[in-house]
Order: structure tokens, then C-alpha cells, then sequence
């Protein structure tokens, strides 16, 4: 909408979308929930193969070293197409914390699967004690010669069950004061003896996250990432990105169409009350496009967005909410059907966006976290 | 979030700025119940500053800049409850000088020696702008208008464009202030300046003709209109926002600064979010058009959401004052007030949504 692409970058995207269309599989199109590994890694396979599949890392490290706007048009391409999202823990989280804080020895052995789609990792962050207060967390790492012995749990860990490591956050000194300095980044093989993995259900229907628990589990001493208790730092280093990304106004334009869609077959759209909320939606759906176009244009001149990220998270976050409140409010009685409402514009699932949503004000810290960093870190009041 | 801006347009902005400093809450409320409202040697100095011909050409004598410009300007005049209609005289200015000859008016519009404002309300709601019910007859040497333009920023001005119907669809039209039948019937605002509302018949007028990039010098002027007036309110938002959220810093209570209590933060992040999405909306709006070409949708969009936004805001920001900010004597309640004033002209916030609506094709 209000980002233009340079001639090089209409190229690109032409290419990127002709390629898109003709090598996703039909039946991974538009799927409102994630595929399983079996459906979903060959697709993961193919785009690692065409060297497409980390577009953020550099080239030296087997990434496509693409431009800020180049990884921009990959997420709107892929969007557009219907694409369902690839594991990203490996690639947008333990990849770059690597490529930054890891040893050449860790780089070497963990980065090529990432790239390759053989290792699905998991991030052990929040446990049943430490959600939104992530520093109480409690799982214990204790050093014992050349290897960790690490006792407790994870929980709300994304595809936990499919994957095969994890890299987590364990405290190896629980007298350090504050508590986030008695914290380490370690990753653990999942495979190892003394863990225990069970899916968990959620609202959506799916078993997109896992508890995880830990008894014993040797680690061996190498698998720290950087100093000991630094691991708050490390974990913190790369948020503002991650945000950046999630809050790509193509999901809300998707969002949009639904509803338009479902309106214009349930006649709903003849409402003047209707079209009112989904004109100030569409009005706010431009305003976030605008937000982003404004980071993107900071990010690009080398400016941290810093604690602003935050704003656009929660922007955009709350914003799919509201969409997702018009969409059942257009689709009327049929907003609760587990399947998908049969339109004579095709099948348009309702429910299941609706449900799915309700996660994005809650990972990567809830909103109201968010509210608390801008008061202190933007808006400067007071403790 | 801080602007991706040129050194020339910090350079605007710091000026603008400046110059705002010398107003600010009092200097807007001496003005209140006075005619015209506003002190005419400061439109002059906008004048000399350049910013009433901000958007005219360079080869009309303008500074031939851009939306960007004007924004950044008109947002520094809204947060310091600056009076002078440095806005409309800008974007009136613009139209004068749209067509191959500008209007004999455009000199002294530019410099301030004159106010001409738009008039292209006939209804409480906004209408579409594009199909007005005044009339215009008599053919292009000498145009004679009939009809009613409401809410018109009457107070001081010299001379309104006027949009009207014709053979040829909507155009746009120069009316003096003294012109023969024209009648003018003013209502005072809670901010302390008027309303009018003309009553043309009969009335002789000049054509203003478009500009070759404009879809309609009608259409040019609305939209223009719609984007000056969003930079406005949201300087008006700024300014409440830094006078609030200092008060949240000094203001105590159970013995601890009110801005430490969540609750309160919370409130205060909800009206920096509208703020700061309001910001980026309008300068990547502004950036993304050609001043006498906006896109309509972008142009509804931007005053829908600054008008919303900055009541929203300004009402917020009372209540996070308490008791004070009811008072007449504290100056948070003039924030609300323009609010209120800025928000409602040329449609409020649904008015523009019901466009956006249509221009948009939100329909079966």
C-alpha cells in the first residue's frame, strides 16, 4: 500500500511469485492450521533446496543474505499464495543467536540441519512458574564437570513433540540477584534420556505446543551459548526483529478478504452498521500497513526501533483480534461450525482463525507486558 | 517513532516549531469570543515564513513543496493550539494557484494579506463533496452561484472557494466576502471561534480551474482539505499526550507518582499507540501523494482515523487529569475543544468511514 518496490525488487517478486505458484503443493494452500512435519518438511525441503529458505541469514552462513525489503516481499508472496508457515524456531530464532553468539564449533554442527530441514528445534522459555515473568523461571542447569545435569519443565513450547532440539533458558545460579543474571542459553537434544514430551491440546484444535519435562537430562558442557548466566542477554538480543515480522499487514489484508467473502454470502454486507465497523477495520488494517512501511523505513537506515517494537505488536496484534471479531459477526450462525462455511465464492473457515487468533496478544509477551515496557522504556513514567 | 525526514525538512519542522513556542494555550485563549480570532500580523508571518504557499508552485511564487511539508507544519500549529488558519489558508492557497493563470487572489493569499478558505460543506455529515447542490450558472465569463455552504471557518476571511454543480459536474469557485447576494449567519464554537453558514443567490464568482494532474479542482481541494486538517489533529493530539503524560510524572497520590500505577500506564500507552499509528498513517500518506492528486481512500482514511483518534485521546487525556481537567482554568480541556472543532469539519470520523465505504466498495 504504501511501500513501493524499486525495479530490482518488482523483479524479484515476480520471480519469487512465479516460483511460489508453481511449486507449493495445492494441498498446503490456505490451511488455516498448521500441517504436521510429514506434510509440511517436504515443502520446508523444496524451498531449502532453491537456497530460498533463510532469506535473513547471510550468505556465508548458507542464507540468501537477502535486503530487509527482499525478506519483506518473500512474507508477502508467500502470504499471498497461502503458503503455510515453515518451523521458525530453527530459522528465526537459534540460527541468528548462532550466527551472533555461537562458537565456529556450534555454527558448524547446528546451522546445515536448520538450512537442510532435518532438525526441527523447540525454544524452552516459559515454564508453568514463568510466563509473563520469564526471569522467576526455575528449570536448573547445574554444571558437573564437562557436562550440565538439568532438572524441571517447559511448557507452551511450539511443535515440542515434533521436534528434535531445543534451545532453552535454565538457571545455573539461583542466588543471582536480579534473577536474570543467573541465567543460561543452553540447547539440549531432545532425544536424550530423562525427557518426557507430551502435546497439548489447544482452543484452535490443534496440538501446536508441548510440555516439556526434564529429569536428570545430561547436557554436555559445549552446548552452552556464549558466558555462563548471559543467557538473558542472548535471548533478548533479537526480539525487535521477530516482532517486525509477525506484524506484516498481508495477514490482516487476508483477514480482510475472509470477511468480505462470508459478508457478501451471508448478505450481511447490505448492513450499514456492518459496513461502518468494516470500514474503520479496513481504515486500521491501512494504519497498520503504515506502521510497518514507517519501521521498515527505520530498520533500513540502521535505526533500532528499540522498545517501539513493541507498539507495532501490539498494534497488530489486537487489530487481527478485531478482525476476527467481524469475521464471526459476518458469518452469523454459522460462526461456531468446526468446518469450513461453504460460500458460493468457495469454503471459508471461520472458526478456526477466530480460535487461532487469540494466541497473538499472548506469545512473544502478552500485550499488557507490552503496555508495561512502552510506559517504562518509551513513555519514561515513573516505577 | 521518530520520522525518516530530509535535512531541509527537520530544518521546516524546527522553524515551525519555533515559531509555535511564541503560542501555545494562552495566546488560544485570549482569542476566545473575539472577531476574527486570531491575530493577522501572525497569518502575515506564516506568510513570510512561506508556509501559506507551502504547496503552490515555485513558479507561482510559492515554495513548490509537498505534503510532508505541509504535515509537518500543520502538526506543529495543532499542538500549540495555534489560531491563525495557517491550514486552510494553505490548502486554499494551492487551489489559487491550480489552472494556467493562478488567481488574482493567489498573491495575497500566499503572503497573508488576505484569508481565503474553503467552503464545501452543505451538511452536518460532510455529503460527497464530489456532487455538490450549489449551483452554478451562466456559463464560464461570468459564473453566478446559488445555494448554502455550511460550517464554513468564516471568522477573518476575505474570500471562500466555493464548490458547485455546473453543466460540466463540480467546479470550483472564488466568492468574496462582499460579494452581491451572499448572506452570512455565524454560530459561535465551544472553542471560542464561529461557524458561518452562506447563503449564496445569485451570487457572481471567478472559476478556479484545476490543476492538468487533478482528477477535479472540487475533488483536489476536498482531499487536500481532509489531509491538512488530520496534520492538525494530530499535533493536537501530541501536544495533550506531552501534557498529560508530564502530569502523570509530577502529580502524586498514596504517596507514589500516579504514572507508576498500571492502570494508568496502560491508558497512557492506548493514547500514544492512537498517536503514534495516526503519525505513520499520515506521513506515509503524505509522502505516497502528489498534493493536488491524493488517493481519495488514503485521504478519508487518514481524516476518519485523526478524528476518531484525536477525541479519543483528548478525552482520555482528561480523565487521566481527574478533577483538573474539568476545569476551565486548566488547559487540557482547549486540547479537547479543537479536537472537537477539527474533527467534525468536512465529515467526522463516520462521515468518512461511510465514504471510505463506497470509494473503498465495501458493498454486496
Amino acid at each position: 500500500m504504501f511501500r513501493h518496490d524499486s525495479p530490482d525488487e518488482a523483479k524479484f517478486r515476480a520471480e519469487v511469485r512465479t516460483w511460489f505458484e508453481a511449486n507449493l503443493p495445492a494441498a498446503l494452500r490456505g490451511r488455516t492450521n498448521r500441517p504436521p512435519p510429514a506434510e509440511l518438511m517436504p515443502w520446508y525441503r523444496t524451498l531449502s533446496r532453491k537456497g530460498w529458505i533463510a532469506p535473513h541469514w547471510p550468505k556465508e552462513h548458507g542464507g540468501m543474505g537477502a535486503t530487509l525489503n527482499e525478506q519483506i516481499i518473500m512474507t508477502e508472496e508467500l502470504a499471498r499464495v497461502g503458503a503455510p508457515q515453515v518451523p521458525a524456531q530453527g530459522l528465526n530464532h537459534i540460527g541468528p543467536i548462532l550466527i551472533e553468539f555461537g562458537t565456529e564449533a556450534q555454527k558448524k554442527k547446528h546451522l546445515p540441519p536448520i538450512l537442510a530441514g532435518d532438525v526441527i528445534w523447540a525454544q524452552g522459555y516459559s515454564e508453568p512458574g514463568a510466563g509473563s515473568d520469564l526471569a522467576s523461571l526455575a528449570t536448573r542447569a547445574t554444571l558437573e564437570g564437562d557436562h550440565f545435569v538439568v532438572q524441571g519443565q517447559k511448557i507452551w513450547t511450539t511443535w515440542g513433540h515434533h521436534s528434535q532440539w531445543m534451545f532453552a533458558l535454565v538457571r545455573t545460579d539461583p542466588q543471582a540477584q536480579p534473577r536474570h543474571a543467573g541465567i543460561s542459553f543452553l540447547l539440549l537434544d531432545l532425544r536424550s534420556p530423562g525427557i518426557r514430551i507430551r502435546p497439548i491440546h489447544t482452543i484452535a484444535g490443534d496440538d501446536e505446543f508441548a510440555e516439556v519435562f526434564f529429569d536428570n537430562v545430561v547436557v554436555p558442557a559445549e552446548n552452552l551459548i556464549g558466558k555462563l548466566n548471559d543467557g538473558w542477554r542472548i535471548a533478548n538480543a533479537l526480539l525487535g526483529h521477530e516482532r517486525l515480522g509477525t506484524s506484516n499487514p498481508q495477514f490482516a489484508l487476508i483477514a480482510l478478504d475472509r470477511i468480505k467473502t462470508i459478508a457478501r454470502a451471508s448478505g450481511v454486507m447490505a448492513d450499514a452498521g456492518f459496513r461502518d465497523r468494516l470500514a474503520a477495520a479496513s481504515i486500521n488494517v491501512m494504519a497498520l500497513a503504515a506502521l510497518f512501511s514507517h519501521a521498515v523505513e527505520l530498520t533500513n537506515r540502521q535505526r533500532s526501533l528499540g522498545p517501539d517494537s513493541s507498539i507495532v505488536k501490539i498494534f497488530g496484534s489486537e487489530l487481527l483480534q478485531s478482525l476476527s471479531d467481524l469475521l464471526i459477526e459476518a458469518a452469523g450462525s454459522d460462526a461456531s461450525l468446526a468446518e469450513p462455511v461453504p460460500t458460493e465464492f468457495g469454503a471459508v473457515d471461520v472458526s478456526t482463525p477466530f480460535l487461532q487468533v487469540r494466541r497473538a496478544t499472548i506469545y512473544g509477551g502478552s500485550s499488557e507486558i507490552q503496555r508495561n515496557i512502552v510506559a517504562r522504556r518509551v513513555l519514561n513514567l515513573p516505577q | 517513532m521518530e520520522l525518516h525526514l530530509t535535512s531541509e525538512q527537520m530544518l521546516l519542522r524546527e522553524s515551525a516549531a519555533k515559531f509555535c513556542a511564541a503560542v501555545g494555550p494562552k495566546v488560544a485563549r485570549s482569542f476566545r469570543g473575539q472577531q476574527p480570532g486570531f491575530a493577522p500580523a501572525r497569518l502575515r508571518q506564516a506568510g513570510e515564513l512561506g508556509w501559506l504557499g507551502v504547496l503552490v508552485p515555485s513558479s507561482a511564487d510559492g515554495l513548490g513543496l509537498g505534503l510532508t511539508e505541509l504535515a509537518l507544519v500543520l502538526e506543529q500549529t495543532g499542538r500549540a493550539l495555534v489560531c491563525e488558519p495557517i491550514g486552510l489558508g494553505a490548502v486554499a492557497a494551492a487551489a489559487l494557484a491550480q489552472g494556467h493563470a493562478p488567481h488574482p487572489m493567489l498573491q495575497r493569499a500566499m503572503r497573508g494579506d488576505a484569508l481565503v478558505v474553503p467552503a464545501l460543506q452543505e451538511g452536518a455529515h460532510g455529503g460527497d463533496p464530489l456532487t455538490p447542490r450549489m449551483q452554478a450558472a451562466g456559463g464560464d465569463p461570468a459564473p453566478r452561484l446559488t445555494g448554502t455552504k455550511v460550517s464554513v471557518c468564516a471568522g477573518g476571511a476575505d474570500g471562500f472557494l466555493v464548490s458547485a454543480s455546473g453543466a460540466d459536474g463540480p467546479a470550483l469557485y472564488y466568492v468574496s466576502r462582499d460579494a452581491a447576494g451572499m448572506r452570512m449567519t455565524t454560530a459561535l464554537t465551544v472553542e471560542g471561534r464561529s461557524l458561518a453558514t452562506l447563503t449564496l443567490k445569485d451570487t457572481p464568482a471567478d472559476l478556479v480551474p484545476p490543476r492538468q494532474s487533478s482528477r477535479s479542482a472540487v475533488e483536489a481541494l476536498a482531499d487536500l482539505t481532509l489531509v491538512a486538517l488530520a496534520a492538525e489533529l494530530l499535533g493536537v493530539m501530541q501536544g495533550a499526550q506531552e501534557l498529560t503524560f508530564e502530569y502523570l510524572r509530577v502529580r502524586k497520590q498514596f504517596g507514589k507518582p500516579i504514572g507508576s500505577f498500571q492502570a494508568l500506564q496502560h491508558k497512557a500507552v492506548d493514547i500514544y499507540i492512537k498517536t503514534e499509528t495516526t503519525r505513520s498513517l499520515l506521513y506515509q500518506v503524505a509522502a505516497a501523494n502528489d498534493p493536488y492528486r491524493i488517493d481519495p481512500a488514503q485521504a478519508v482514511a487518514v481524516k476518519a482515523k485523526a478524528s476518531e483518534d484525536a477525541l479519543a485521546v483528548t478525552q482520555a487525556c482528561i480523565q487521566l487529569h481527574g478533577a483538573i481537567g474539568f476545569t476551565d482554568e486548566h488547559d487540557i480541556g482547549l486540547y479537547l475543544k479543537r479536537a472537537m472543532l477539527l474533527s467534525s469539519l468536512f465529515g467526522n470520523a463516520a462521515a468518512q468511514r461511510r465514504r471510505y465505504a463506497e470509494i473503498a466498495e465495501l458493498t454486496m
